[in-house]
């Protein structure tokens, strides 16, 4: 993990609760978790069918801009004020406002829904339908989970997501995509840390192409991604 | 006093009237000049104008127009640098319709370190109301800092075309943008509630991180327009079959479309920009004439 408490504490107990913690957070934010992940490119699909996201460099080029400077900085905001917030509506319709086309909202809407029902369900906590970023920051806080890792997790789960599309469609070798993986794995960690306060006043997007090509997905002659 | 004008790292030179002569006079020597207010408060009504409120160096004028009224801003201060304050507050009133552009492109000038140019925009557009807000480019210059607010309240049936322009490459100034501070909002809620939200907040060298592949891969001028109104959805194919590669065009929600440009200078721009404004709007206001 990169950045907050640390694991292990001077006393036995909390040690023990953050292992759980960390289970129930990893389980959220696997592959397998069924929000249904797998489905959403981002937009990084058209970037392939244009070509310009063609190899390792510049799949990591994308993937990179779109945590730091794009979704990932804005999410990782939006999941941390949500934790804190008493209420999340708020946020949420920040979220939803914030969304640079109608697959973005798509995309943030169905696996928030997603979430919210199986999470609902399982744990048993009250999480009504929120864009995924406010679901798993509300979720975390009405769970007690730790938000340092929460959204550590959060941006490598969308770091990963991102980096299986490029593996899948440019095509890329499974370690070659591993390797763009681990070497985001600082920036998600940075960006957690980061964002810890929830400001809004601190969301900025300035990933302009990258929210253009997910406009232009809308209209890709052969898509195998929803967005 | 004139206003300065852009940015060099040497001492600029300054006349005033009480010294004929060039004088020298570095950066830190100028912090004391006086700022510039300017502020415009107009309400417009089906009937027509309302009321109106002219403060500073900002000033609204309404051409004699065929079409729906028109109001054109203008800042007679040339531009905003750190210190500045300016503001324009619009309320189309039921039934009204208007449109607003601005006389010139408005330029955030070199700002002093720890100034920042501060713009206040709000509109406010009531039932059955339309309101399209069209002011030219925003330039900015090197060691500008601007901190820009639009925030837009619509109420259930009003409708809006916006169209925001940010230019900041070296093809469309003439100068590298090296050093920038800008955090810049643009807002639209619907009957009080989050409609669209865009923000961009960055600070350093704004040249360099345009020119990565996947922010605007070296575009020096983009646009961003908005269009809140039920006959959005109508406008999305036409509009999509004439944009460039490097636009982008999605209907958002059932009511809100939203269009980004980027191109290489607001030259460019203007070529995909003004035929789908005038497609948007209708006859476009003087100064958008290309």
């Amino acid at each position: 993990m990169g950045t907050g408490a640390p694991i292990a504490t001077s006393t036995g107990t909390p040690r023990m609760t953050m292992t759980t913690d960390l289970l129930t957070l990893a389980q959220w934010l696997s592959p397998a978790y069924p929000v249904g992940a797998f489905a959403y490119s981002h937009g990084l699909e058209e970037a392939i069918s244009a070509g310009t996201v063609s190899d390792a460099q510049s799949l990591s080029d994308w993937v990179t801009t779109v945590l730091q400077h794009g979704s990932g900085w804005n999410d990782a905001l939006l999941l941390a004020a949500a934790f804190h917030a008493a209420m999340p509506d708020e946020v949420d319709a920040t979220a939803r406002a914030l969304a640079a086309s109608k697959e973005r909202l798509q995309e943030t809407d169905q696996q928030g829904a997603a979430f919210a029902a199986t999470t609902s369900e399982v744990w048993g906590i009250d999480l009504p339908d929120l864009t995924y970023p406010v679901a798993v920051g509300r979720a975390a806080s009405l769970m007690r989970l730790p938000l340092p890792e929460t959204s550590a997790l959060y941006l490598q789960a969308f770091a990963s997501t991102l980096v299986s599309v490029g593996v899948r469609l440019i095509p890329l070798g499974q370690t070659a995509g591993a390797r763009i993986t681990q070497r985001a794995a600082a920036l998600c960690a940075g960006i957690a840390s980061d964002t810890q306060s929830g400001d809004l006043d601190r969301l900025t997007s300035t990933a302009f192409l990258a929210d253009i090509g997910s406009m232009r997905h809308e209209t890709l002659y052969s898509r195998t991604f929803r967005t | 006093m004139p206003r300065l004008p852009h940015s060099s790292m040497t001492p600029i030179s300054i006349v005033t009237k009480d010294s004929p002569v060039t004088k020298h006079q570095t950066f830190d020597a100028l912090a004391a000049q006086p700022r510039a207010v300017g502020a415009v408060a107009l309400s417009m009504g089906a009937g027509g104008l309302k009321h109106l409120r002219q403060q500073g160096a900002m000033k609204a004028l309404f051409p004699r127009v065929d079409e729906a009224p028109q109001v054109v801003l203008v800042n007679s201060a040339g531009g905003a640098t750190g210190g500045d304050r300016f503001s324009v507050d619009i309320t189309a009133q039921a039934g009204a319709r208007l449109t607003v552009t601005t006389q010139a492109a408005e330029r955030a000038y070199r700002a002093q370190p720890g100034e920042t140019a501060v713009i206040r925009n709000h509109l406010s557009v009531a039932d059955s109301a339309r309101l399209d807000w069209l002011p030219q480019e925003m330039l900015l210059y090197d060691r500008s800092a601007l901190d820009r607010r639009l925030s837009v309240d619509l109420a259930p049936s009003a409708q809006l075309v916006l169209a925001e322009t940010l230019v900041f490459g070296r093809a469309a100034m003439g100068e590298t943008v090296r050093e920038i501070r800008i955090a810049d909002r643009i807002e639209i809620r619907r009957d009080g509630a989050p409609l669209f939200l865009d923000q961009t907040r960055f600070q350093g060298d704004l040249e360099t991180h345009m020119a990565q592949p996947f922010t605007a891969n070296g575009a020096g001028a983009m646009s961003l327009v908005l269009v809140a109104a039920p006959w959005a959805a109508a406008q999305i194919e036409p509009i999509r079959a004439i944009l460039p590669a490097s636009a982008g065009v999605s209907l958002i929600r059932d009511d809100l479309l939203a269009l980004r440009i980027l191109a290489e200078d607001s030259f460019a721009l203007r070529q995909t920009l003004v035929p789908i404004l005038q497609r948007l709007s209708g006859t476009l206001p003087k100064p958008w004439k290309i």
